[in-house]
């Protein structure tokens, strides 16, 4: 941000449409939704004034006063307030309100007209205010806050130009109060009067169309089978429809390897680049479709509005757990990666209601472990992909997961005790609107090409690290097996291998486990490189040609070394270990306190592996190993 | 009559959202417990119109044109009468 230039700020009630407003005006894509705290953070851009001057321009949290609240909104009062240390205090704010409801919306207005700020006022939504049947007078509401009101459509571009206009020099003076400062009553009162001048309402209640979708979807039977449907639609799309796309990057990868087979001659150089960087790199790059589907469903349900409906069913399930509904929101997301999920929990006002869904968010199955569940729950059964048993399985996954954590969260809860100011389920259920697509797209491909550059950068060089580590140093025999365990990985290997053998691995799934600590997905690759020891099967890159693979090692004894014992444990490890450092990274920011990052990894650690331990030597005893 | 009496016995005859027939519109006419903050930042109002929508664990209910769904434990807060209409 530079200094000379003039910040303007967008405030205003949660699901306002500021980031949406900001999006227009700045080109930005910052996620965008259709539920309440969407935006937990300050996001910042650049935009001109409608006579080409640079603004600096920043996005606030969504809160319902400068009193109180949850954390997020704590950011938009002190930036307001101009206590904030990073940001300097505005020099306009724009007051985004929903014109379908001013009478709520005005609140927040009126409180920053208060402190002196020069203020305009971005009245949003107006077409579905007006379809709403309210009679908007603008004009009205301009004279009696004395500042100017522009209309304006912020998910159309409408209103846009005049909403520039409006920010040009010199700003608006501050206008005379007409209330008590400071006295909430008094502001009140003057809002109400203003919002019924300004916003005449229809007499009579007319039935919307939310209104009729939501007397399906909320049903206490109807809406819990609609909430399943959508929910099995999710999964199934992911474990199922995703199989065709990933069919493509499949035969991209195997085109590719032909080629380079055929354009070099044999040496460790193509090694590299056919096992090391195609086959170890694709391994985990198959998975975007799956990863893209995810993010699509979230930002759909997210748009659409049902995710506050989502939120409204699960609260009585949840609230058997010690937390409420609004902790289902950043624990669906976590399903897709838990870093959004864990900077989602800002919304949720009980500061322990909140740390605990921290707390478990990582126990919610994200994207990244897809790749290692699609890797080892075929090979319970025969090998085979696809089929009503694999999705059984996988639902069997992602239940234990989420049932693991809300049993630690009710313990935790308990322990924690009850909130020093108790906090009741209060949540608004917006209109239903169609989705942006525009905005759910370009969020999905950003969220896909983050994935990718992860893939080109940290499991690029873990897997050229392993590759070297895997052939290096060479030893002159014919024995695939005698060569590995001259390497370095080898030699780790035989490190490892007591400490993971009572859990039914070998060193070398240790050294894979160990491996993936950087980042989950890396599991696939390095399986695919640390027991590629055929050099003539061609397909080593697949899953099925690792699975292969693995289905034919065995113990020294002649053991199966991957036995169910074995490959449920491996599960059992990936559904509960936390290795993803980010993810550690971000709890110790939300909870101020690297105590709770590292203490939630060394857990959920520890947790994995005497839960890995205890399930393969039950298994054993039932004859599965 | 001394006004807290008055105010009292205005109590006494008054619904608490919890207590208010669905599908009806009331008049919001005292907001009464800790969680009258919470109540009036999502619009709960004195002088304002609510309308319950559904009953449960947790209420849904229009007001000022936004649905709000909100536990047991608040509506019960939220001292309403049904409107003339």
């Amino acid at each position: 941000m530079e200094a000379s230039n003039d910040l303007i700020a967008l405030a205003g009630n949660p699901n306002a449409g500021k980031t949406t407003l900001f999006n227009a005006l700045t080109g930005s894509i910052e996620k965008v939704g259709n539920y309440p705290g969407v935006t937990v953070s300050v996001k910042q851009g650049g935009m001109r004034s409608a006579h080409g001057k640079a603004l600096d321009l920043i996005d606030l949290p969504g809160c319902y006063s400068l009193e109180g609240g949850s954390p997020d909104q704590q950011i938009a009062r002190d930036v307001l307030r101009g206590d904030n240390a990073k940001i300097p205090k505005p020099d306009l704010v724009v007051c985004v309100l929903d014109a379908s409801n001013l009478e709520r919306h005005l609140q927040i207005a009126l409180e920053i007209i208060e402190l002196e700020i020069p203020v305009v006022v971005a009245l949003n939504m107006v077409d579905l205010a007006e379809k709403a049947g309210l009679r908007l007078d603008p004009v009205k509401l301009s004279e009696e806050l004395g500042v100017p009101v522009v209309p304006i459509q912020a998910d159309k571009g409408k209103g846009l130009v005049e909403l520039k206009q409006s920010l040009g020099h010199p700003f608006p003076a501050t206008p005379e109060i007409h209330w008590e400062t400071g006295d909430a009553e008094s502001r009140r009162a003057f809002g109400l009067q203003v919002a019924d001048l300004a916003a005449r309402r229809p007499e009579a209640h007319t039935s919307t169309v939310s209104d009729k979708l939501d007397r399906i979807l909320l049903h206490p039977v109807l809406g819990w089978v609609c909430f399943i449907g959508i929910m099995f639609t999710l999964f199934w799309s992911i474990f199922s429809f995703a199989g065709i796309p990933m069919g493509w990057i499949e035969s991209l990868q195997d085109w590719t390897t032909g080629i380079i087979e055929g354009a070099m001659a044999e040496g460790d150089l193509r090694d590299l680049i056919t096992q090391g960087i195609i086959g170890g790199v694709g391994s985990v790059v198959i998975f975007l479709p799956q990863i893209l589907l995810l993010f699509f469903f979230i930002g759909l349900m997210e748009s659409s509005g049902y995710m506050s409906r989502a939120a409204f069913l699960m609260d009585g399930f949840m609230s058997r757990v010690g937390l409420s509904g609004k902790a289902f929101l950043p624990l669906l997301s976590s399903y897709a990666c838990a870093i959004p999920g864990v900077m989602a929990t800002r919304t949720i006002d009980s500061p322990k209601e909140r740390l605990v869904t921290i707390f478990v968010a990582p126990w919610m199955s994200c994207s990244a472990r897809l790749p290692v569940y699609l890797l080892l729950v075929p090979m319970l059964l025969g090998g085979s992909e696809g089929g009503a048993k694999q999705a059984l399985i996988f639902l069997s996954i992602y239940v234990l997961g989420t049932l693991t954590a809300f049993v630690v969260a009710r313990i935790l809860r308990g322990k924690l005790g009850p909130d020093e100011v108790p906090t009741h389920f209060l949540l608004e259920l917006p209109p239903y609107r169609f989705p942006q697509w525009k905005y759910i797209f370009r969020h999905v491909l950003d969220r896909g090409w983050a994935f990718l550059k992860n893939a080109g950068t940290v499991i690029l060089g873990i897997m050229i690290l392993l590759w070297a580590a895997t052939t290096y140093p060479k030893l002159d025999s014919d024995d695939p097996a005698e060569v590995l365990s001259h390497t370095i990985v080898g030699r780790i290997s035989h490190v490892i291998e007591p400490i993971v053998k009572p859990m039914g691995f070998d060193g070398r799934t240790g050294t894979a486990i160990l491996t993936s600590f950087a980042a989950r997905e890396v599991f696939v690759g390095s399986m695919a490189q640390l027991f590629h020891v055929d050099e003539a099967d061609e397909d080593s890159e697949t899953r099925n040609s690792i699975r292969d693979q693995l289905a034919k090692e065995t113990w020294p004894d002649g053991r199966k070394m991957f036995s169910p014992a074995a490959v449920i444990s491996l599960l059992i490890f990936y559904i509960y270990a936390l290795q993803c450092l980010p993810t550690t990274a971000v709890v110790a920011r939300e909870t101020g306190s690297w105590k709770w990052g590292i203490g939630q990894f060394i857990f959920m650690t520890v947790f994995a592996g005497v839960a890995s331990l205890i399930v393969y030597q039950l298994a054993k005893l039932f004859g599965l190993a | 009559m001394p006004p807290s009496l008055v105010q009292d016995l205005e109590s006494d005859s008054l619904l608490s959202l919890t207590q208010a027939q669905v599908g009806c519109d009331f008049q919001i006419r005292r907001l009464e417990g800790p969680g009258c903050d919470q109540l009036r930042n999502l619009g709960f109002c004195e002088s304002i119109q609510v309308r319950k929508l559904a009953n449960g664990r947790n209420l849904i209910c229009s007001v000022c044109g936004t649905r709000v769904a909100l536990s047991s434990d608040l509506a019960d807060q939220v001292k309403v009468e049904p409107t003339d209409s």
